[in-house]
């Protein structure tokens, strides 16, 4: 996580800290028993391939998410919120691949008297392609406003 | 052949209470360790009562024990999707993937928050799709706590093909 980022920091055109990483079998394990998701298509390597026509099990898409969530946030720093986040599922992703998450400050304004700026995001694989596309909302705090 | 649904015909209404151990869970489960997940003191520091729930895991809030014999082959349940409620009688196809989701999320929940989600299915339209036909459903989800105070909405669609 990054220090603190202030409302009045940001401008229009600042990119988010990106996120390059990777999904391991493990991590999808746990992240499966903490959401109660039976779905063979994030386990069962044979399901997945045979049965679906998958190349590989396939990672949540609700892990993505909260991937691309955590980047957000861990952005805007600790006393940052997710206010709004909207996304569309293109492709698949798989174990291992290295997954990058951007986003780039699109706007900024007070809404209902908290501070918030909009952030266009990207999921994409490491060769570029497009995997969730969207956008988000992130409240800020203001310099000299304490929580 | 897929069929009309009409508002309010296909609702669930489930109640849950936050618990810091189920979205600590979540949160290191997602490499997601902002301290306001898990340091209550830090919390505090910055304005909480308590540690802070993260967004995401809001549709988890209302989760339900997961019965054995309520699972179809593919390891889905009977009659439910992760975004709500799916009636098998609706006969669609048998491969499923989620489509995009669009949240709100309007205050922090803290653990002991008892959350009502009411989820309801809003659209059901068959498409074409690049690789053939393709059933779209979407859900709307309200989230209040006990005392009715709105905290998220979500708009959430899966794909059936």
């Amino acid at each position: 996580m990054t220090d603190q980022v202030y409302y009045e920091d940001v401008s229009v055109g600042d990119q988010i800290t990106p996120a390059r990483l990777g999904v391991s079998r493990a991590q999808m394990f746990l992240f499966g028993a903490a959401t109660n998701n039976a779905h063979r298509i994030h386990y069962d390597y044979k399901w997945a391939t045979e049965r679906e026509g998958y190349p590989d099990i396939l990672v949540h898409g609700p892990l993505q998410a909260a991937l691309m969530a955590r980047a957000l946030t861990d952005w805007g720093g600790p006393r940052s919120r997710l206010a709004r986040i909207d996304l569309q599922n293109r492709a698949f992703a798989v174990p291992d691949e290295e997954l990058v998450f951007t986003g780039v400050v699109t706007g900024k304004r007070i809404e209902d008297g908290e501070a918030v700026v909009d952030v266009a995001f990207r999921e994409e694989r490491d060769n570029g392609e497009l995997l969730m596309p969207g956008s988000a909302t992130v409240a800020l705090p203001r310099r000299g406003v304490t929580a | 052949m897929t069929r009309h649904v009409k508002p309010g015909e296909i609702v669930e209404v489930l109640t849950g209470e936050v618990m810091a151990r189920d979205f600590q869970r979540w949160a290191a489960a997602v490499g997601d360790l902002n301290p306001l997940y898990f340091d209550a003191e830090f919390a505090r520091a910055n304005g909480h009562r308590d540690v802070v729930m993260p967004p995401m895991f809001l549709p988890c809030v209302t989760s339900q024990p997961t019965f054995l014999d309520a699972l179809r082959p593919d390891g889905t349940r009977k009659g439910r999707v992760a975004m709500g409620p799916l009636p098998e009688d609706l006969d669609l196809p048998p491969r499923r993937m989620g489509g995009g989701d669009r949240r709100w999320f309007y205050r922090c929940v803290h653990p002991g928050d008892v959350i009502t989600s009411r989820r309801e299915i809003t659209g059901i339209e068959e498409k074409a799709g690049k690789s053939g036909p393709l059933v779209v459903v979407t859900w709307e989800t309200i989230d209040r706590t006990g005392d009715g105070d709105l905290v998220g909405r979500c708009v959430s669609s899966m794909i059936a093909r």
